[in-house]
């Protein structure tokens, strides 16, 4: 809504003895007019946004500090927010105004008070602001967020962490300011798992939600693939070439224990089941490549597709009752989905030759995959499960692969060779706000799927 | 050109090998292996004796078009000719597609080949087959000349 032609701004601009009922005013008419936006339930505050529908404009003013040779520590914890949230695609992030407090003492967030009018003048919707505070070797962020059209305070909470790792108090605020309006466990508590080709040796690499920290977790001395987190982040699946032939294997992520599932011919593409310790891989030991439920100690539980020709890629539903994977049973690369409990199979996708990488949302309700396209482009696709909605998200941008999906849902991770080489990539759900991680070396196959 | 070269040392280098492995600890087939003229070609396509040589593929597909299944009667006659090699057919997609499914690919393209062989004759237990999918490729170009060297049935001696 533009801030000049509404008659609320004007009611901002009273007197704070008027403005009691001036806002009381205001919030009636916001339900009347637009309860999608807005909704306060049992004291539990929701903003309904359907994942990337617009970005909310935030005023985020950097962490006020009584110590001068406390800035460079809130310097620091700032910038880890603001790219935070930005990382998120959520946030407009605004600049801050000049006059933001009435009144109250200045270094305690639960007196100071937060002026509305002005941060509505700069069209904020919510704002977020602190005290940075130290005590010996740790930092304190004292951490407020409001509501500024409700003038209520959504969050006012204290994050405590050491000075020398200022990512994580600073990821706490930012993990619950996300939850607080999303009602979803947000990206920041979450883990990646990857493909990193360095010296032309490709092995799994995991790091946190952003890329950062790093850390290679196989050394098979030349090609490892396809790594698949459990749910539980307890295990890691993947395909590895040991001495030439390649080996599933199962490793164990707290002991670091590697159990090897070696079976004749190809061990492809693990995917872990929702709500089960077990997961589906193709195995062509019978002959043909089928798609097999295997238990975390290697052995099989059973057999889940039937037919002549590639079954490969698996990615279930979350309550894993249905699978979609990639089928060449009708000459061509396709999607299909099969339920798991009536064994019926379906094809799902029906435009383009070469459909293949699904990934099931954590919603529930689509399907992410990837379309090689006639100029040789691999584009990545969304479709609803029921076939319905097929939406491209990448466009005129080479090859964009392997699609996985945030935690909640709002983000897809990705790999492009938009720039040359393969990096990752991360957009909302929707396909706005594609951008690198900026990973040093080239990176692809993103398995991001869990919660630290 | 750059193509038929490559073929050629990859061809020759095997055969050199395998001659020079096998002379110090057999003394049956070794001598009459590799670059003796050959008797009488099964098929028209090669100049010399049988010698075993790769095959190649069209996208997405494991199909064997009328050139791949001569090399691979020459193949055939090579084994034969040599009963205690052992050989690993690997199977290699070009870097189009997605590696997932294109490890699946390989596959098939490495059985494909393989079981042309084994129809031929060959002993099973004489021949290992690996797919690496788009993940090693012979020619890094981004061309059809190189998918086109990518897609193949790659044959090692053991």
């Amino acid at each position: 809504m533009s801030q000049n032609s509404d008659p609320m701004h004007a009611l901002m601009t009273y007197t704070s003895s008027r403005a009691f009922l001036a806002w009381s005013l205001l919030i009636v008419f916001l339900f009347a007019s637009s309860p999608s936006l807005h909704a306060v339930e049992s004291g539990e505050y929701i903003r309904i946004t359907k994942a990337g529908e617009r970005r909310i404009p935030l005023v985020l003013r950097g962490l006020d500090h009584k110590r001068s040779k406390d800035a460079r520590y809130a310097d620091g914890t700032d910038a880890i927010i603001r790219n935070g949230l930005e990382y998120t695609g959520m946030f407009a992030i605004l600049g801050s105004p000049m006059n933001l407090f009435t009144g109250g003492t200045m270094f305690d967030p639960e007196r100071r008070r937060v002026n509305m009018a002005s941060l509505g003048s700069v069209g904020a919707e919510l704002y977020a602001g602190g005290v940075l505070e130290r005590d010996g070797g740790d930092v304190v962020l004292h951490m407020e967020v409001y509501d500024v059209l409700s003038g209520r305070r959504l969050l006012g909470k204290s994050y405590r962490g050491d000075r020398k790792k200022l990512r994580e108090p600073a990821h706490e605020f930012c993990a619950d300011l996300v939850e607080l309006l999303t009602g979803k466990p947000s990206v920041f508590r979450s883990r990646i798992a990857y493909v990193g080709l360095n010296g032309g040796q490709k092995e799994i690499y995991m790091a946190a939600f952003d890329g950062f920290g790093a850390e290679q977790v196989t050394r098979t001395g030349g090609l490892a693939m396809t790594p698949s987190l459990s749910g539980d982040s307890s295990r890691l699946a993947y395909l590895a070439y040991i001495e030439g032939f390649p080996e599933l294997h199962i490793m164990d992520m707290k002991q670091g224990d590697i159990l090897p599932v070696r079976k004749k011919g190809v061990k492809i593409d693990p995917a872990w089941r929702n709500g089960s310790s077990e997961f589906a891989t193709t195995f062509s030991f019978d002959g043909d490549q089928e798609i097999y439920l295997v238990r975390s100690d290697g052995s099989i539980s059973r057999r889940l597709t039937r037919a002549r020709g590639i079954d490969v890629s698996p990615s279930f539903s979350p309550d894993g009752r249905l699978m979609a994977f990639v089928s060449s049973r009708h000459g061509v690369p396709q999607v299909f989905i099969k339920d798991l409990l009536t064994g019926k199979e379906r094809r799902l996708t029906f435009n383009g030759r070469y459909n293949t990488q699904p990934s099931w949302s954590p919603a529930g309700d689509k399907i992410a995959y990837t379309s090689m396209q006639k100029n040789g482009e691999i584009n990545i696709f969304t479709i609803n499960a029921d076939g319905t909605g097929l939406r491209q998200l990448t466009y005129r941008a080479r090859h964009n692969e392997a699609p996985s999906w945030s935690p909640d849902g709002s983000m897809i991770m990705f790999s492009s060779s938009r720039e040359g080489q393969k990096k990752l990539y991360v957009m909302n759900a929707d396909g706005r706000n594609q951008r690198s991680l900026n990973l040093p070396g080239q990176q692809m196959q993103p398995s991001w799927s869990l919660y630290k | 050109m750059d193509m038929k070269k490559h073929l050629l040392g990859m061809c020759v280098l095997p055969s050199v090998l395998f001659v020079a492995g096998c002379s110090c600890c057999d003394d049956a087939v070794a001598p009459q292996a590799a670059p003796a003229p050959a008797p009488a070609p099964v098929v028209e396509a090669p100049v010399a004796a049988a010698q075993i040589a790769d095959v190649f593929y069209a996208f997405d597909s494991a199909a064997l078009d009328p050139m791949s299944e001569a090399q691979l009667k020459e193949n055939a006659r090579w084994m034969l000719e040599n009963p205690d090699a052992t050989i690993v057919i690997e199977g290699h997609c070009d870097e189009r597609g997605t590696n997932e499914y294109n490890i699946a690919l390989g596959e098939r393209r490495a059985d494909s080949a393989s079981n042309y062989l084994v129809n031929l004759g060959v002993d099973p237990s004489r021949i290992q087959t690996v797919s690496y999918g788009e993940e090693r490729p012979f020619d890094p170009g981004q061309d059809e000349e190189a998918w086109a060297k990518n897609r193949r049935a790659h044959f090692v001696l053991q």
